[in-house]
């Protein structure tokens, strides 16, 4: 399998005060590795080394410790031409000030290489592909925060880069705006075959964007998997509501597999499963067995937010 | 040597952009005009019309002009320098920057483009000033020696827009202010209004370490200061390449170190 980011045993500690030193881990450890055209989240509360590490893989901060591949390569040797490979996306986007929407991608464009017609053309389409052309001549600091965001989404294509990061990329958006993004970045993996790395606070974009995601605590992956196998792991399963009448004998679903935690509250059943498309059935055979009528039953999905919340706490 | 080395076209077009950066925020802000004219122009009148009324003989009044002019080419010109950093850190978006393949060389030449016609207009519109109001006319001696001090005077700018650049690398950007104090120390060691001859013995120990010392010297030669030593001008030359040179590996191993204390990330948000 060809990894476009391998990272082992990395580690990151900032030390700041001139006489009193303070340091503060940001990663104590991490090993990872993304494949080639995946699509991956990086998870975690605020201050748990989510942008540090993105930092680190571009190469704008350096590790103090351990070994980083980027598109099979390494900085220490061939930075350059990484460069080449990746660009970056951040949430809050800040570009020139003065530069208009089509001077900023024509810098970038420039940064990277792009002449005459190549530039001219690849900036026309990218104006074209995220909708820009009506704010193409409006300067930066003139900008809404969705179009400088769209901006800076554009930028990071302007090398058509095999790796892309993006770091909180529909933060503080309007939805409308946030679920286009989102079909852009679903869009541009599915197409292009680009590999993403993305943070993001929002659980549902990355439920329903990342094919796996790592939880970052304290400068530690703590869980990693796809957001399913996270659930189970973690036993956060599926919540089933069930109304009845009459009583309900308190240990009539013990014996049955797959259930978390059986709660009673009057003639309401909690009942958590892992999976309630499975286990659903199985208790309304329970219940018809024992004649007891159901009036409503209502299922709740657990989601990354679950997890979350419970490796945040 | 890789491909992208060798593909001048795409070195020459990432010298560009630095160049189009600092021009299109050149022709944006209005600050940016402000310094180009005033103030130059400002100095140049308070110091010519000092001259005027001290009644100077005109050898003196050519030292002063001398001085006073070259400041303020070389103020416009480095601070173009220190922008192509600058501008990204004021906008905060420095990392952007920093992860394209992009190196010292494509920053400090494309930014020298427009310093050198900014810092170019400034000289040349501050030495019209001089022929017409003060009489002093810089091509007096040949435009040979003129153009020699100009080019000297852009390649001391590279020398202090880098410095800049680094010291905002490591201080962060408590140190831009670097930028605009950097040539008034200058002024002060490099023996702008005054022979350097005057100084401290210990200040003249910092003002030979500085190639504009001799760089005004070897000018002010054709008006009839004898300079205290030979071949100033290769010297200044030879002394600003050499710095030049050592700026680029320090601004490389400034990179470095930013990176790993995460100024640049800070510099960035």
């Amino acid at each position: 399998m060809i990894f476009a980011v391998e990272v082992k045993s990395i580690r990151k500690t900032y030390v700041s005060g001139l006489i009193r030193r303070r340091r503060k881990e940001a990663l104590r450890g991490i090993t990872f590795a993304v494949p080639q055209g995946a699509l991956w989240g990086i998870l975690g509360p605020n201050g748990a080394g989510k942008t540090t590490f993105l930092s680190i893989l571009s190469n704008l901060i350096r590790p103090d410790s351990g070994e980083v591949r980027v598109l099979e390569m390494d900085f220490q040797t061939r930075a350059m031409e990484i460069f080449h490979g990746i660009n970056l996306s951040s949430g809050h986007a800040n570009f020139l000030w003065s530069l208009t929407v089509r001077e900023n991608l024509e810098y970038y464009a420039m940064l990277y290489g792009l002449s005459g017609r190549q530039r001219r053309q690849k900036v026309e389409e990218l104006i074209a592909l995220f909708n820009l052309t009506e704010f193409s001549r409006v300067r930066f600091d003139e900008l809404s925060t969705g179009t400088k965001q769209k901006l800076s989404l554009a930028k990071s294509l302007v090398n058509e880069p095999q790796l892309l990061f993006l770091d909180e990329p529909t933060v503080g958006l309007d939805p409308d705006i946030a679920r286009r993004i989102r079909e852009f970045i679903q869009d541009l993996h599915h197409r292009r075959k680009t590999t993403i790395l993305m943070t993001t606070h929002n659980m549902q974009e990355a439920e329903s964007l990342c094919e796996q995601v790592a939880f970052l605590k304290e400068g530690v992956v703590r869980a990693f998997g796809t957001p399913q196998e996270l659930k189970q792991t973690l036993h956060l399963g599926d919540t089933i509501r069930i109304h009845f009448r009459g009583s309900l004998p308190a240990a009539i679903l013990d014996r049955m597999t797959g259930l978390y935690r059986v709660l009673l509250q009057g003639t309401t059943c909690l009942v958590e499963v892992d999976d309630h498309r499975r286990r659903l059935p199985q208790i309304l055979d329970v219940f018809i067995h024992n004649k007891i009528m159901v009036d409503d039953v209502s299922v709740r999905r657990s989601d990354l937010e679950d997890v979350f919340i419970k490796l945040a706490g | 040597m890789k491909t992208y080395l060798l593909n001048w076209r795409a070195e020459a077009v990432k010298i560009w952009a630095f160049a189009f950066k600092n021009w299109i925020m050149t022709k944006r802000n209005i600050f940016t005009l402000f310094e180009m004219l005033f103030w130059p122009v400002v100095g140049f009148l308070s110091v010519g019309l000092l001259a005027e009324f001290a009644a100077l003989q005109p050898s003196m009044k050519a030292f002063i002009l001398v001085g006073v002019v070259s400041m303020g080419a070389l103020q416009v010109c480095q601070l173009d320098v220190a922008y192509a950093l600058l501008y990204d850190v004021w906008s905060k978006a420095l990392k952007h920057g920093f992860v394209a393949p992009v190196g010292i060389r494509h920053l400090l030449l494309g930014s020298m483009m427009i310093g050198m016609i900014r810092g170019g207009l400034v000289f040349i519109f501050l030495a019209g000033a001089s022929c017409f109001l003060f009489g002093f006319n810089f091509a007096g001696r040949g435009f040979v020696p003129v153009a020699l001090f100009v080019a000297g005077l852009f390649l001391n700018a590279a020398v202090v827009g880098i410095l800049v650049c680094i010291l905002v690398l490591v201080f962060g950007n408590r140190a831009e202010v670097a930028a605009w104090s950097m040539v008034s120390l200058m002024l002060l060691v490099c023996g702008i209004y005054y022979p350097v001859s005057i100084l401290p013995a210990w200040v003249q120990v910092i003002s030979r370490c500085v190639p504009l010392t001799y760089l005004l010297e070897y000018f002010r030669e054709f008006y009839g200061f004898k300079p205290a030593g030979s071949h100033v001008l290769i010297k200044a030359y030879a002394m600003a390449a050499a710095y030049l040179g050592l700026e680029i590996v320090a601004m490389k191993a400034a990179v470095t170190r930013a990176k790993r204390t995460g100024i640049l990330l800070k510099l960035s948000e």
